[in-house]
C-alpha cells in the first residue's frame, strides 16, 4: 500500500463521513423502524453511545502500540494464532457487511430507477465501476472523497431545506415509539450499524501522522451521528409512525416528495446522482478495506490484485439471497445483531489483555 | 595518415580527433567532415593574418551566419590590424577556444565561424549566428483582452529576452542541455536558482539526457519524449506560447523549457489547475477574474457532460423533465427515425468535422465553411427530419463551450472524453454516467506529473496561494505552492 504522506485529517474525515454518513440514505432506517416505529430516530444515538467508548479504547490501543494497524495490533496483543482467528472473524464480518449492503444498494437502484433491468447487470456495472475505482489506490480514494464530500453534503442539505414544508413536528410523539424497553434493546442490538468505524481502523497508518487519522475519524463520527439523527428525525416527521415501517428506502421516498418551485416538480434524479456518487465511493472504500484486512491477515503486502476476485465474489454471493427483503430484513438484521456484542466487547477484552500483559506500562 | 584513412571509412561521423598544429591537415579534416564542395552553403575562406604573418582559414555555414559581420568584424581586422592575439584583433563579442573537431562541428552547426591558424593547436569559434526567424508577433492561439499580447517566436534569444524583460533577477538561470544523437539540438531550462527544487530539476535533467533519438526538432516533440504516460488521455506538461504565462510559472518555482525552433515553451511540473487557469484571470480584478473562472468551470461541465446528460435524462429519466418541456421535446422528435443517442453522435461528429475542416481550410475560405457547415447543414438536417432542433441546441452548446477551454491539450482530453460519456449515458443512463465521471475523476486524481499529484493543492492539501477553482485577492497570496518544495515558500509580501 502506498503511503506518500499525502492523506491528512480532511481526507480521512471525508472517507469516514461518506462511509458512515451514507447510513442516512439507505435502508438502515427501515430496518430500525420495524420494531421501534417512530422512535427509531433515537436508536442511532443509543447505538453510538454503546459503541463509541469501545471505539475510543481501540484508538487508544492503536496509539499506544505505535506503527501498527488494527490486525497487527490484535495479533500483537492476543498472540499470532488467536489474533489470526479474530482477524479472520473481522474479515468475515467486513465481507458480509459489504456483500449484504451492496445487494441492498443494487436493489434500490433497480427498484427506483431501472425497474426493467436485470439485477445481475446492474450489479455487474456497479461493481465494475467500484473495482476500477478501488484499483486507483487508497490515496486517490482519499482525494476523491474530499473533493466529492462538499457536493454530496450540499445536496443532502438541499433535501432538508426543500422538505421543511412537509414536516409535522407533532409526529415525533410518542417520543419513544413502541416503548422505551424495546428501544433500548434495539439500540444495543443495532450497535453494529457503526461497524464500519472499526473496519476503517485498518487504514490507521495511511495518514501523514496517526494523530491526523484519529482526529479525522473522531470528528467525522460525531458529524455523522448528528447528520443521521437529523435525517431520521425528518423521516419520522414527514411519514408518521404507521407508514415509516412500511417504507423501504425513506431517502428516495422523501426526494420524490420535494419539488423545486412550480416548474421543476420531479427532481429526484438530481439527488439520485449525488446519492450514486456517495454510494460508489462508499463501496470503493469498503472493498478496498476488505481486501486490505484480508491482505494483512495473510501477510499479503501487495493486496491490490485481490480486488478483482473480491469484486467477483461480492457479486456472486450478493446475488444469492432470493430477494431484497430477505436480504435486508433477515440476513442483514441478523448480521448486525451478531456483530454488535463482538464489536462492543472486543476492544475491552484487548485492553484488559494488554493491561494484564503489562504492555501499557511503557 | 593511417589514422586519417580509418577516419574516412567511418564516413562523415563527427571526429573526436584533436586539432593539429598543421593548417593543411586541419583544412583537409574539415573539408572531409563537412563534405566541402558537395555541401553548397559550407564556406571556407583562407587569408594571411597581419598580426603574426601566418596563414589562416575560416569555416562557416553561409546560410546561418551574418555575412556582413564576418566581413567587417573578423576578416577585415584580421587582414589589417595589428595585435598580440586573435582576441585582441577581431572585434567580435564572443570568442571561444576549441581544441577538437567534435566541438568545432557543434559550433559551426550553431552558427559560429571557426578560425584555424597555421601552427596553432587551438581553433577559435566566433559567434556570428543569424538564424532566420519571425519577428515577435501577437499571440494568435491564446488571445487576451487585458494583458501583454506578445508571444514567443522561433528564436531562443528572442524568447529569453521576452522572459528576462519581465523578470529582472540575477538568479534567473538559462541552462542548456544538448539532446539528439545526429542533430544536436539544445534545450534550454529556465528557472530561478534560489527557488527551484533541486530534485525536480535533477529529475528533469536526467530525463532529458535519457532521450535516445536521432533528433528532437522542437518542443512539441520534446513534450512527447519527456512525458511519462504517452498513452494517457491527460497531458502532464503544459504548453504555452505566452511569455507572461511562462514567467508567472517561473516565479512560482516551476521550470520552463525552450528550444530554438519553437514559438512556444513547455512548463513542468503541472497540476490540473495549470490547465484550468489562464493568465488573464489574474490580470482582471478579483471579481471579474473569478467570474471568468466560474464561466470556465461551467464550460468544462457543458463540454464534457451536456450531451451525455441529455441522452441519459431523455432516455432513462424522462420523468424529471417538466411535462411541458417533455412534450415539446417529444413533439420535435416525433418524425425523427433515429434513436436519440445516434442523433447526438451524428451531430457531435459533424461538429468535430466542421471544427477540423475550418482549422485546415485556406484562410480566404474560412468564413464560408462556417456558414455552409453550421448554418445551412444544420438547418437542412432539421428540415429533413434527420436531426431534431433540440439536439442542435445541445450539441452547439457543447461545441461552443469547448472553445472556452483555451489550453489545447486539455481541450482534446475533454472532447474525447465527451464521446465516452455519451456512450456511457446511452447504455445505462445516470448510473453509468455517474460511474464514468467518477472513474474519470479518480483517474485524473491518480495522475502525477514529476511526482506531483494532479489535484494538489486541493487534495492532497499543500500550503499554497490557494489558487484552485477560484483565486484569492492578489495581496492575500502569500505562499508559493508547497508541492513543488521550493527553497523559499513565502512570497515576500510581509516581513
Amino acid at each position: 500500500m502506498q503511503n506518500n504522506g499525502f492523506l491528512q485529517t480532511k481526507e480521512i474525515l471525508a472517507i469516514t463521513l461518506i462511509v458512515i454518513g451514507s447510513k442516512l440514505a439507505d435502508s438502515t432506517p427501515a430496518l430500525l423502524a420495524q420494531k421501534a416505529q417512530n422512535g427509531f430516530w433515537l436508536i442511532p444515538v443509543i447505538a453510538f453511545v454503546c459503541i463509541f467508548p469501545s471505539f475510543l479504547i481501540m484508538l487508544y490501543l492503536l496509539n499506544r502500540y505505535q506503527h501498527k494497524n488494527m490486525i497487527e495490533l490484535i495479533e500483537t496483543i492476543t498472540g499470532k494464532w488467536i489474533g489470526k482467528i479474530i482477524g479472520l472473524l473481522l474479515f468475515l464480518f467486513t465481507f458480509l457487511t459489504l456483500t449484504l449492503n451492496s445487494r441492498n444498494y443494487v436493489e434500490q437502484i433497480k427498484l427506483l430507477y431501472f425497474p426493467e433491468s436485470p439485477t445481475e447487470i446492474i450489479y455487474l456495472i456497479f461493481f465494475g465501476i467500484v473495482f476500477f475505482g478501488a484499483k486507483r489506490g487508497f490515496e486517490v480514494i482519499g482525494y476523491t472523497s474530499w473533493v466529492a464530500l462538499p457536493i454530496i453534503k450540499l445536496s443532502a442539505a438541499l433535501v432538508i431545506i426543500l422538505i421543511m414544508g412537509n414536516i409535522v413536528i407533532q409526529r415525533v410523539f410518542p417520543i419513544f415509539g413502541s416503548g422505551l424497553p424495546i428501544m433500548l434493546s434495539e439500540g444495543v442490538k443495532s450497535t453494529a450499524i457503526f461497524a464500519e468505524l472499526f473496519f476503517l481502523l485498518i487504514a490507521y497508518q495511511s495518514a501523514k501522522k496517526t494523530q491526523m487519522f484519529t482526529k479525522g475519524v473522531i470528528i467525522a463520527s460525531i458529524i455523522a451521528i448528528l447528520e443521521i439523527v437529523l435525517f431520521y428525525f425528518v423521516y419520522i416527521t414527514v411519514f408518521d409512525y404507521n407508514s415509516i415501517g412500511k417504507i423501504a428506502f425513506p431517502f428516495h421516498d422523501i426526494i420524490q416528495y420535494i419539488q423545486f418551485g412550480e416548474f421543476f416538480t420531479n427532481i429526484e434524479t438530481i439527488f439520485m446522482i449525488f446519492w450514486l456518487f456517495a454510494a460508489y465511493i462508499k463501496f470503493i472504500i469498503f472493498i478496498y478495506i476488505t481486501a486490505w484486512i484480508f491482505g494483512e491477515i495473510f501477510a499479503i503486502r501487495n493486496f491490490e490484485p485481490l480486488l478483482l476476485p473480491f469484486s467477483f465474489l461480492v457479486i456472486m454471493i450478493g446475488l444469492l439471497p432470493i430477494n431484497s427483503i430477505s436480504n435486508e430484513l433477515v440476513l442483514h438484521d441478523s448480521l448486525i445483531t451478531i456483530m454488535s456484542p463482538f464489536l462492543i466487547i472486543l476492544p475491552v477484552l484487548l485492553w484488559i489483555i494488554a493491561l494484564v500483559k503489562g504492555d501499557l506500562k511503557r | 595518415m593511417r589514422l586519417l584513412s580509418g577516419q574516412r571509412k567511418k564516413n562523415s561521423s563527427p571526429s573526436d580527433k584533436n586539432i593539429s598544429s598543421s593548417l593543411s591537415s586541419n583544412i583537409q579534416e574539415m573539408k572531409q567532415l563537412f563534405s566541402y564542395k558537395l555541401n553548397k552553403d559550407f564556406s571556407m575562406r583562407t587569408l594571411n593574418l597581419k598580426f603574426n604573418h601566418k596563414e589562416a582559414c575560416l569555416f562557416y555555414y553561409s546560410s546561418i551566419v551574418d555575412g556582413a559581420r564576418i566581413n567587417l568584424n573578423i576578416i577585415k581586422p584580421l587582414l589589417e590590424n595589428d595585435g598580440d592575439s586573435v582576441s585582441n584583433v577581431v572585434s567580435i563579442e564572443n570568442i571561444e577556444e576549441v581544441s577538437d573537431f567534435e566541438t568545432a562541428n557543434e559550433n559551426i552547426n550553431s552558427g559560429k565561424v571557426i578560425l584555424f591558424i597555421e601552427g596553432d593547436k587551438m581553433a577559435y569559434a566566433m559567434d556570428v549566428a543569424d538564424f532566420q526567424h519571425r519577428a515577435v508577433s501577437k499571440s494568435e492561439n491564446e488571445t487576451t483582452i487585458k494583458g501583454p499580447l506578445d508571444a514567443f517566436t522561433e528564436s531562443m534569444n528572442t524568447n529569453i529576452s521576452l522572459i528576462r524583460k519581465q523578470l529582472h533577477n540575477s538568479q534567473l538561470i538559462n541552462e542548456g542541455i544538448q539532446i539528439g544523437e545526429r542533430s544536436k539540438n539544445e534545450v534550454n531550462l529556465i528557472y530561478l536558482k534560489d527557488l527551484v527544487n533541486d530534485d525536480i530539476l535533477e529529475n528533469l535533467r536526467s530525463r532529458l539526457k535519457d532521450i535516445k533519438t536521432d533528433s528532437v526538432r522542437n518542443v512539441e516533440m520534446l513534450e512527447q519524449y519527456l512525458e511519462e504516460r504517452p498513452y494517457s488521455l491527460l497531458p502532464t506538461i503544459l504548453y504555452t506560447e505566452k511569455p507572461d504565462k511562462a514567467t508567472s510559472y517561473i516565479e512560482e518555482g516551476f521550470i520552463v523549457l525552450l528550444m530554438d525552433s519553437s514559438s512556444a515553451c513547455l512548463i513542468v511540473p503541472v497540476t490540473f489547475w495549470s490547465f484550468f487557469h489562464y493568465p488573464e484571470d489574474r490580470y482582471l480584478r478579483f471579481f471579474y477574474g473569478n467570474f471568468t473562472r466560474a464561466i470556465r468551470l461551467l464550460s468544462f461541465y457543458l463540454t464534457l457532460m451536456i450531451s451525455a446528460t441529455f441522452v441519459a435524462i431523455a432516455n432513462f429519466h424522462s420523468e424529471m423533465i417538466p411535462p411541458d418541456l417533455l412534450l415539446a421535446i417529444t413533439a420535435s422528435r416525433e418524425r425523427i427515425p433515429f434513436p436519440l443517442i445516434f442523433e447526438v453522435l451524428i451531430m457531435e461528429i459533424a461538429f468535430e468535422l466542421i471544427r477540423e475542416a475550418g482549422l485546415r481550410i485556406p484562410n480566404p475560405l474560412g468564413p464560408t465553411i462556417g456558414i455552409v457547415g453550421a448554418l445551412i447543414l444544420g438547418q437542412a438536417a432539421v428540415e429533413a427530419n434527420i436531426i431534431s432542433p433540440i439536439i442542435v441546441i445541445v450539441v452547439a452548446l457543447s461545441g461552443l463551450s469547448s472553445f472556452a477551454l483555451a489550453d489545447l491539450n486539455i481541450n482534446f482530453t475533454i472532447r474525447i472524453m465527451r464521446f465516452l460519456f455519451i456512450l456511457a449515458a446511452g447504455t445505462f443512463g445516470m448510473l453509468a454516467l455517474t460511474g464514468a465521471s467518477l472513474l474519470f475523476f479518480m483517474y485524473t486524481a491518480s495522475i502525477k506529473s514529476f511526482g506531483i499529484p494532479f489535484f494538489s493543492p486541493m487534495s492532497p492539501h499543500f500550503i499554497s496561494s490557494e489558487d484552485t477553482v477560484f483565486r484569492k485577492a492578489l495581496k492575500k497570496e502569500l505562499f508559493r505552492p508547497e508541492y513543488l518544495r521550493p527553497k523559499d515558500i513565502r512570497k515576500k509580501a510581509k516581513s
